[in-house]
């Protein structure tokens, strides 16, 4: 497991307490999962992501991350349309694993910028994990 | 909040990274940084090394050691070797399980015949008490009945490669394999010696070396005492650094051993009657399979049981799996028929043609050495209504729905059974 020190956390992301990040600045936003949580998950064998076109509002279930031992739901950070699913998770999900942030899950359209801004900063997150 | 236990390894757990997680009571790694898939297919296609010193350890010596064993256990001690039903001799061990009187479980334990009159009973973490205890309220003459657990260090070797690494640390590797057949033993440990062989380590170490194992592979459990373990465990990862052996966790366990078809106790097997399920090894049925060979604590409640229960084994179709929490079973017209045990994943599998294959026996090539499996979800359910094999059923949370097939096997090719001379 690694230490706080040890996570990579970028410092241009937002992120939940559900551990998901979100980009910021353009029209669009990539989404994914912290390397805290790939590194709690373990190894993912299965991402469950959604259609291209489904609307969801902020804090719904979008889908699931599946490792050998866990099933846990993705919750979507900000309210939106799905506009792209990262395609190559399907055959391989491990890419999380190797690097949560360079594989995103989903892009979206948001609906409303101005839920970004009650996301957590970088630090405001390291002071969540610090419990 | 009672603390956590720790084995001697709790140091080397942490120092490498291991995701930690409370099981029985002891603080145990779940995996190590090369992840719960390397530590699976490790020892599928390598060996793998456990920390198991967690398990409990129960002495059982006296006059009444085997009746009493008799009286409490569901295994036939007369009939419970081999196809040929013989008696349990020094050196053999056999499964079985400790039952309430209501034919519920308390445990499951491999009990080892060390001496003439001197039996070791090894049940799972924190079940040394209540093991214990549960002998001695059977004991009827001066039998001595004691919990070990804290003196014992155990550890598992298990993979394809586990002999060729053993033998780089035995000081006599060829009497240790001479014959060594599945769920049989050599050695003793520190002050528990058994009655005809000694087996040491190069550096004279007392090892008691029992081929069994949890894993469904070809393996060994090895027994020292706790201040021996250590060293113990560090050879056996120089020794089989050419061999890819790494150090597994209890994610790398679960997954393998429900693969293997094998129960977890307290989630596979648990508070309700052992009867109904994929383990009638366990219990000595008769010939007319209608009632047992000998009469022992739950016997009774088992043969007026009418109200069954049937565990399955299934395997799903993909790697995608239901969380266990608030999870329940269907049948194709979305009735309720019961709750799921276990769901892992065994990631050495996958399917073609509509048949399970496993890289175990990827070795022709006939699959080709392209196979690399993404793994099927499997384990166990506990079902109010009988099915058969093939039988499709459906495990969901309420939102997800997958559907998974009973299987009477699941991960094909499993080496635990080979003969040794194929293995050394």
């Amino acid at each position: 497991m690694k230490e706080l020190n040890e996570l990579n956390l970028p410092e241009d992301l937002r992120y939940t307490e559900d551990h998901e990040w979100a980009t910021t600045g353009g029209e669009t936003l990539k989404i994914g999962v912290s390397d805290y949580a790939q590194d709690q998950l373990g190894d993912i064998v299965f991402v469950e992501v959604p259609e291209v076109g489904d609307s969801f509002d902020k804090g719904d279930e979008f889908g699931t991350l599946e490792s050998v031992k866990a099933v846990s739901e993705l919750y979507l950070p900000v309210g939106g349309e799905i506009v792209a699913v990262n395609e190559a998770l399907e055959d391989s999900p491990e890419l999380i694993n190797e690097d949560p942030y360079a594989n995103w899950i989903v892009e979206i359209k948001p609906a409303d910028t101005g839920e970004l801004e009650q996301l957590l900063t970088v630090e405001a997150y390291r002071e969540i994990l610090k419990g | 909040m009672k603390k956590e236990k720790k084995t001697v390894l709790h140091g080397f757990h942490l120092e490498k990274g291991a995701n930690m997680a409370s099981f029985g009571g002891y603080d145990m790694p779940l995996w190590y940084s090369t992840g719960v898939k390397a530590e699976h297919l490790a020892v599928i296609q390598g060996a793998g090394v456990f920390d198991t010193s967690h398990m409990a350890v129960v002495m059982v010596r006296g006059d009444g050691a085997r009746e009493l064993l008799q009286r409490c256990f569901t295994k036939d001690l007369e009939r419970s070797v081999g196809r040929g039903k013989t008696p349990l001799i020094i050196g053999r061990c056999v499964y079985g399980i400790f039952l309430h009187p209501d034919g519920t479980v308390i445990d499951d334990a491999i009990v080892y015949q060390l001496g003439v009159k001197e039996y070791m009973v090894v049940v799972n973490a924190g079940m040394g008490p209540m093991v214990a205890d549960h002998l001695l309220k059977a004991v009827e003459d001066d039998t001595r009945v004691e919990d070990l657990t804290d003196r014992v260090g155990k550890m598992d070797i298990q993979g394809i490669a586990s002999a060729r690494i053993l033998k780089k640390i035995m000081r006599d590797p060829e009497t240790l394999f001479e014959g060594m057949v599945y769920f049989s033993f050599k050695g003793g440990f520190g002050s528990f010696p058994t009655a005809v062989t000694e087996t040491e380590l190069l550096d004279g170490t007392r090892v008691l070396v029992s081929r069994t194992g949890y894993t469904g592979e070809f393996g060994f459990e090895l027994f020292v005492e706790r201040e021996q373990l250590e060293s113990l465990w560090n050879q056996l990862l120089v020794a089989g650094e050419e061999y890819g052996v790494i150090p597994c966790g209890l994610a790398a366990r679960d997954s393998l051993r429900a693969g293997a078809v094998l129960p977890l106790s307290h989630q596979d097997i648990g508070p309700w009657p052992f009867l109904a399920n994929p383990w009638q090894f366990a219990l000595c049925w008769n010939d007319d399979q209608n009632g047992f060979t000998k009469d022992f604590i739950g016997a009774d409640a088992l043969l007026e049981e009418t109200d069954l229960q049937y565990t399955y084994a299934f395997a799903g179709f993909d790697p995608r799996k239901i969380s266990s929490e608030a999870s329940y079973v269907t049948d194709s017209g979305k009735n309720k028929i019961g709750t799921i045990l276990t769901c892992t994943t065994d990631m050495a599998i996958g399917r073609q043609n509509g048949q399970i294959v496993s890289i175990a026996e990827n070795t022709g090539d006939e699959r080709g050495k392209s196979f690399t499996p993404k793994g099927l979800s499997c384990g166990f359910v506990l079902l109010e209504k009988k099915c058969e094999t093939g039988e499709e059923i459906y495990l969901t949370d309420g939102k997800r729905k997958l559907k998974v097939e009973i299987r009477s096997d699941v991960r094909p090719g499993r080496t635990a059974r080979l003969p040794i001379r194929t293995m050394v």
